[in-house]
């Protein structure tokens, strides 16, 4: 009787370990924080309106541990943030999309353009109060905020405004680019840099170098937006072993007039994607 | 015949079953536990042994030291190990014993209240609550702490000459010594009241009656006979709060200010308003640093040195209650 029981629990727990649906395809992905809500808004949209049978999981443990899962097999593709290092080898960026990085400040603050250079001086603890920076409106210090060294915009930040120097002491290094929107918005003296899809939450975005930081400055090649970058995915080898049902999502990401909205939907800019024939 | 084997063979090991397996899973719990402690000290070794003691030191700063460790970790070049962790240490002394002080007192004369003193329905109310406290996961203190305390901090308690003073070093945002100790303590103040009003509530009776019996008044009794009979629950919680505090990670990444710097009580006031890291969350920060070996053998050092603490203070508050067990308290 009990062995009976056992016997029929063990083949539940078979049957649940089989997929549901003869024929699924689950892909596996990790890597970029910053690339996070894009992905996911293409996945869902993929498996919901082009191929039922395909899902993803995707763990945001940010662009080097991604690229890291891919070296070692655990992931089958990554998102990522920044352009190839020597440490990446063994691996195929694809260009997938456009992010911007937007320098932003509280609502507070009147400033409404600044350079590079000032971006630079005030993270490198050169520039340490407002009244330094002409056109805030405000005599107090600077709060300078930014991500801590696990994340994709941090790398980027680092490449692009402070020239590979490490940020100064006074730069509160967050987990998180949710928690710098958070300590933004609710600083006054705060600044601090994420990607577009966190625009206008609380927080205003300067123009940088005098350009805009909106979708279509960044679309356009050659960047005009100081602040641009490629996302990629990256594949392990030369991308010819990867699954079939991934490189079909990658085409259709890449190209399709559907993907192209979704991502400008969630924040990125679309970079091959054909427009939608308006009617 | 047939019943002598019964007796033999049967039922002797249908009793023994459960015993026999539960000790096979002791067994399987405790070597776990050792070969955690040796992989995570046999990871360590390349760090501790290039700095000596030099580790716990002061130089430099750690932030540089670490960038240093991880780079070197990328290319063929040969390893930096260089690690002075003082700034990191001293950051987990404050905010863990500050939290702790704080957080022993008053919960100390909350669990007297809550055996000795309160009405019936209150302390009805109050142990549920108190048990629901110590449970609450610590990531919603930190959410707390980074939505109301620590912009009411910046905003409200730090002025413009403060952070000026400071401009360039650091910034005083409200992320600070302050908003780590007080979340703290309201995190680890609900564990140990609920060991403490345990440990009052197993005092005997009689010995409190006795006291009452000969004149010594309420409060008098409480304070010289109960708190000093559970003395050992008191040890028991503390130390249980100490290692929860000193493992905390979550949280104090997320209110404690992330910037490695060593707050420096000659300062003023301003001391408490400084930002600093302890050493948990210094783990979680650089854990995208992994892959690089040197950089990897530096936070398994952390680790294990946030290991060495959490086993010492179990240690401690073993032979402490050992030593308090002659005043023939149960804890």
């Amino acid at each position: 009787m009990r062995i009976k029981t056992i016997a029929i629990s063990a083949i539940a727990l078979v049957a649940l370990a089989v997929p549901a649906s003869a024929g699924a395809v689950t892909l596996i992905g990790s890597g970029s924080v910053a690339a996070q809500p894009v992905l996911q808004a293409l996945f869902s949209t993929y498996t919901k309106k082009v191929n039922h049978k395909v899902h993803f999981t995707y763990l945001a443990d940010g662009g080097n541990a991604g690229v890291k899962d891919v070296q070692n097999g655990t992931s089958q593709f990554a998102g990522q943030a920044r352009t190839p290092l020597p440490s990446d080898a063994g691996t195929t960026y694809i260009k997938f999309y456009l992010d911007g990085l937007c320098i932003d400040v509280n609502p507070k603050n009147k400033l409404s353009n600044i350079s590079i250079q000032q971006t630079h001086d005030i993270y490198r603890g050169l520039l340490t109060n407002w009244s330094q920076v002409p056109g805030s409106g405000l005599e107090t210090t600077i709060d300078p905020v930014g991500r801590d060294t696990n994340g994709g915009t941090y790398n980027f930040f680092l490449q692009a405004v402070l020239n590979n120097e490490l940020p100064s002491s006074n730069v509160n290094a967050l987990t998180a680019d949710g928690l710098v929107v958070n300590a933004v918005k609710q600083d006054p003296n705060a600044i601090g840099y994420d990607g577009l899809a966190w625009q206008g939450k609380g927080q205003k975005a300067l123009k940088v170098n005098g350009v805009k930081c909106t979708s279509s400055k960044i679309s356009v090649e050659p960047l005009k937006y100081p602040l641009s970058r490629y996302i990629f995915l990256v594949l392990p080898g030369d991308g010819s072993s990867s699954p079939p049902a991934l490189g079909k999502f990658i085409d259709w990401a890449r190209r399709s007039p559907l993907a192209g909205e979704v991502i400008s939907k969630a924040g990125g800019v679309p970079a091959f994607n054909k427009k939608a024939k308006k009617h | 015949m047939e019943e002598e084997y019964l007796s033999e063979y049967g039922p002797k090991w249908s009793d023994q079953r459960a015993g026999r397996m539960l000790g096979a899973l002791v067994c399987a719990v405790v070597g776990l536990l050792l070969a955690m402690i040796v992989t995570v000290f046999v990871r360590a070794w390349p760090s501790f042994s290039h700095n000596g003691l030099a580790w716990f030191g002061a130089g430099g700063s750690v932030e540089e030291q670490l960038n240093q460790i991880y780079l070197s970790g990328l290319g063929g070049a040969e390893y930096v190990y260089t690690f002075h962790a003082w700034q990191l240490i001293w950051s987990t002394l404050l905010i863990v014993g500050g939290a702790v002080t704080i957080a022993l007192f008053s919960a100390l004369f909350v669990s007297v209240f809550i055996v000795e003193f309160a009405p019936e329905w209150m302390r009805n109310i109050l142990q549920p609550v108190v048990r629901f406290l110590a449970s609450v996961p610590s990531v919603i203190y930190g959410l707390l702490g980074v939505l109301v305390i620590v912009p009411f901090i910046g905003n409200h308690l730090v002025t413009e000459s403060q952070k000026s003073s400071v401009a360039g070093v650091i910034s005083l945002s409200g992320y600070s010594l302050l908003a780590a100790v007080l979340i703290l303590t309201v995190m680890i103040a609900p564990l140990m009241v609920s060991i403490f009003s345990d440990g009052l509530r197993s005092v005997r009776p009689g010995w409190l009656e006795g006291s009452l019996a000969l004149g010594v008044n309420r409060w008098r009794t409480t304070w010289k006979i109960a708190v000093r009979t559970a003395r050992p629950a008191i040890v028991a919680g503390t130390v249980l709060a100490v290692a929860r505090a000193i493992g905390e990670a979550v949280m104090l990444a997320m209110v404690s200010g992330s910037v490695a710097f060593a707050p420096n009580p000659a300062d003023g006031l301003i001391f408490i308003y400084e930002p600093s890291r302890p050493l948990a969350p210094t783990i979680v920060k650089n854990i995208d640093s992994l892959g690089s070996p040197p950089a990897n053998s530096t936070l398994f050092a952390i680790a294990a040195v946030l290991l060495f603490s959490a086993a010492f203070f179990s240690l401690t508050g073993w032979v402490a209650r050992r030593a308090m067990r002659k005043y023939g308290a149960t804890a």
